[in-house]
């Protein structure tokens, strides 16, 4: 989608300012990839700005070429800008990364945090730790689409947990339908930050550890003084993947609810799939994929040139 | 005011036994020096006082209170490691504050001792620079400051010079040294270099496969070491030891050393017990530099110069006869031939004796 583009404008910024000699020669020798990425990134792109000025769709029976025939100025922002189904899709969206991401950082950083020591087991609850995220999304949906059946286990253990029955129909209930959608997400996802974070928490010198316990810190002045400061960039990295992706929701949802009831649980990726596949107002779509572009650029450009100075 | 007193300690990791029934007693503002080679048990030691590992039997006790239970982060040691676990994510100030901020205390006296801190130990102009990237005698430094600036009662450091040039090393010996004095600090002090343990320390405690072999003031353990381990491995080159056989001829005892000659003893304690253990097989000792050549001097040693070691103001000339060897150390002028015989005449009063078969001196308590 629109996510990956954001790159391109980036890449010619790597090569530092030096002597115009070394700039001609690092031009040359990238100008094969250059051009391969011109044409995959900019081609698309502009041809999304000329439809999105359009009402061109497919069932006009012409070539997306002849689409200025249709020019209907900037009628397909203003729907961009007015269309309450997108904004709360958009919404929508920002919440399940608002509570999914935090919640899969703090269960993972905990889970990593256990796993730093030593207890019985631990080989066994790693395999089985790690097993959610080798699960194909789109099966993960269809496991949890089945838990969540009114008469599926979560019920059944709910009915054995308060001893009366339970026939909650958590799918078709606006608001609980996209909690189990974060559900799925969590439980699926928890697992990858957990990776991450043990593997930069294995980078935590144990010397640095040891020597702040001599000097009188506990458990959470080590956590806060050595151990964060030194994963922060770890932690960085793990949210923003988690971010991103969580941005693109789709299959795990697209299988348990279809975006439904209604429209309750529809993301900015359902809401693009079903405006594309089942409206077919493409044009419409390349104006939403365009504004998203603009958006996330406006976000990631600054992020990632803070974050390249960093180093 | 801080004695450290270790009863019966040992450590065992699975079989291995890496320190076996120590006992030790450090005594108040001592600078206690735990020297012996690799392995032999002197980091062991000092993690078990630091708290890092728990003792497998034994007890620790800190001015008579038990504390061989009590946690690390408890124990209120100051600890220099090897190599220095400076936190390099933060600041030097932030380094040297960061007990005080522990203990949560006011942040005018955090500032007040950081700077105290920083005078003593010229580290002012760095202290708002990050402590990554710094040389290692400064790394050094922040690492001994941020101990000492919680002014615990006890100090430990684990081999601080080893990471240091020469050059270095030999001014903080020095610096080590004062600041163990103003800081008023029972200090322990692993090292496997006997020229730290011999300058710095109060009293020396050697070590070999976690056994403690003798506790004593540098002078004490270099003349009169307690068994052939200590004998060999203090001293540059260590004490030479020559198998022999004593024998008693017209009412003086000496030592038949076979080829290379006999060696009488003067009368004294060593001799006394030696007559009184009715031993036969000992090890003659005595030191590279006790040794003068003279051809005219009967009774002399003989043996032949094998290989010539020239370091400058020294020469160690070695020596071999049989299966024997000597080493001798002469002034810098002297010239040595490979293979001439040599009249060698250890120092009469700088002779030791040792059991052969328990390699323990004999007439030292």
């Amino acid at each position: 989608m629109s996510v990956e583009a954001v790159k391109a404008p980036i890449a010619p910024v790597v090569v530092q300012a030096g002597d115009a000699e070394i700039r001609r020669l690092g031009l040359r020798l990238t100008l094969p990839a250059q051009l391969l990425l011109a044409f995959i990134v900019l081609f698309p792109l502009v041809m999304e700005l000329y439809i999105s000025f359009t009402d061109w769709t497919p069932l006009v029976g012409k070539n997306w070429v002849w689409a200025y025939r249709y020019w209907n100025d900037f009628d397909n922002y203003v729907e961009v800008l007015t269309n309450a189904r997108l904004w709360g899709s958009i919404v929508r969206t920002f919440v399940v990364m608002i509570v999914c991401v935090p919640t899969e950082l703090l269960l993972g950083l905990g889970i990593a945090l256990l796993f730093t020591g030593d207890f019985f087991g631990k080989r066994f609850f790693y395999s089985i730790l790690l097993m959610p995220m080798m699960v194909v999304p789109a099966v993960a949906g269809y496991m949890f689409f089945m838990l969540f059946q009114s008469g599926g286990p979560v019920n059944a253990i709910l009915s054995a947990l308060t001893g009366s029955q339970v026939a909650i129909a958590w799918l078709s209930h606006a608001n609980l339908a996209l909690a189990a959608v974060m559900i799925a997400d969590i439980w699926q996802w928890t697992p990858l930050m957990f990776l991450i974070l043990l593997a930069g928490l294995l980078g935590v010198p144990e010397d640095q550890l040891q020597m702040a316990t001599l000097l009188g810190a506990g458990r959470w002045a080590r956590l806060r003084h050595i151990v964060l400061p030194r994963i922060s960039r770890i932690l960085v990295i793990a949210v923003a993947i988690r971010t991103i992706e969580i941005f693109k929701i789709f299959d795990t949802l697209y299988i348990m609810t279809s975006g439904g009831p209604g429209d309750s649980t529809e993301t900015i990726s359902v809401y693009i799939y079903k405006v594309t596949m089942q409206d077919l107002e493409w044009s419409y779509v390349a104006t939403i994929a365009l504004f998203i572009l603009v958006v996330l650029s406006a976000v990631a450009i600054p992020a990632i040139k803070r974050f390249g100075a960093a180093r | 005011m801080a004695t450290i007193s270790l009863q019966r300690l040992s450590k065992h990791f699975g079989t291995f036994s890496a320190l076996h029934e120590l006992d030790l007693q450090v005594r108040d503002q001592e600078f206690m020096a735990l020297l012996g080679p690799s392995g032999c048990g002197k980091s062991t030691t000092m993690n078990l006082v630091a708290g890092g590992i728990d003792a497998s039997a034994g007890k620790i006790l800190f001015d008579g209170r038990d504390v061989t239970d009590v946690a690390m982060g408890r124990r209120g040691v100051g600890f220099v490691f090897q190599n220095y676990a400076i936190f390099t994510h933060m600041s030097v100030r932030d380094n040297l504050s960061f007990g005080l901020r522990m203990r949560r205390l006011h942040r005018t006296e955090v500032d007040r001792r950081v700077s105290a801190m920083a005078d003593l130990l010229q580290l002012g102009p760095l202290l708002d620079q990050r402590a990554s990237g710094l040389s290692v005698n400064i790394l050094q430094r922040i690492a001994i400051g941020r101990s000492a600036i919680v002014e615990p009662a006890i100090f430990l450091l684990d081999e601080p010079l080893s990471n240091v040039d020469a050059a270095f090393r030999a001014i903080m010996r020095t610096e080590l040294k004062s600041l163990q004095r103003q800081f008023k600090q029972t200090m322990i002090y692993v090292t496997h270099d006997q020229l730290e343990a011999m300058t710095m320390a109060d009293r020396i405690a050697v070590m070999d496969g976690g056994v403690l072999q003798q506790v004593g003031t540098p002078l004490e353990v270099y003349n009169e070491p307690r068994n052939v381990f200590v004998a060999g491995f203090i001293g540059s080159p260590g004490m030479n030891l020559l198998e022999g056989r004593l024998y008693e001829e017209g009412g003086a005892i000496g030592v038949d050393l076979g080829v290379i000659g006999r060696q009488r003893l003067t009368e004294g304690k060593q001799a006394a017990a030696a007559r009184r253990a009715g031993l036969a097989d000992v090890l003659l000792g005595f030191r590279p530099e006790d040794i003068t050549v003279d051809a005219g001097n009967p009774g002399a040693l003989k043996m032949a110069v094998s290989f010539v070691e020239r370091i400058g103001h020294r020469v160690v000339v070695h020596l071999d006869a049989g299966a024997q060897q000597v080493k001798m150390v002469a002034r810098n002028g002297f010239a040595a031939t490979l293979g001439a015989a040599l009249p060698l005449h250890p120092q009469a009063d700088r002779m030791r004796l040792f059991d052969k078969a328990s390699g323990l001196a004999i007439g030292v308590e």
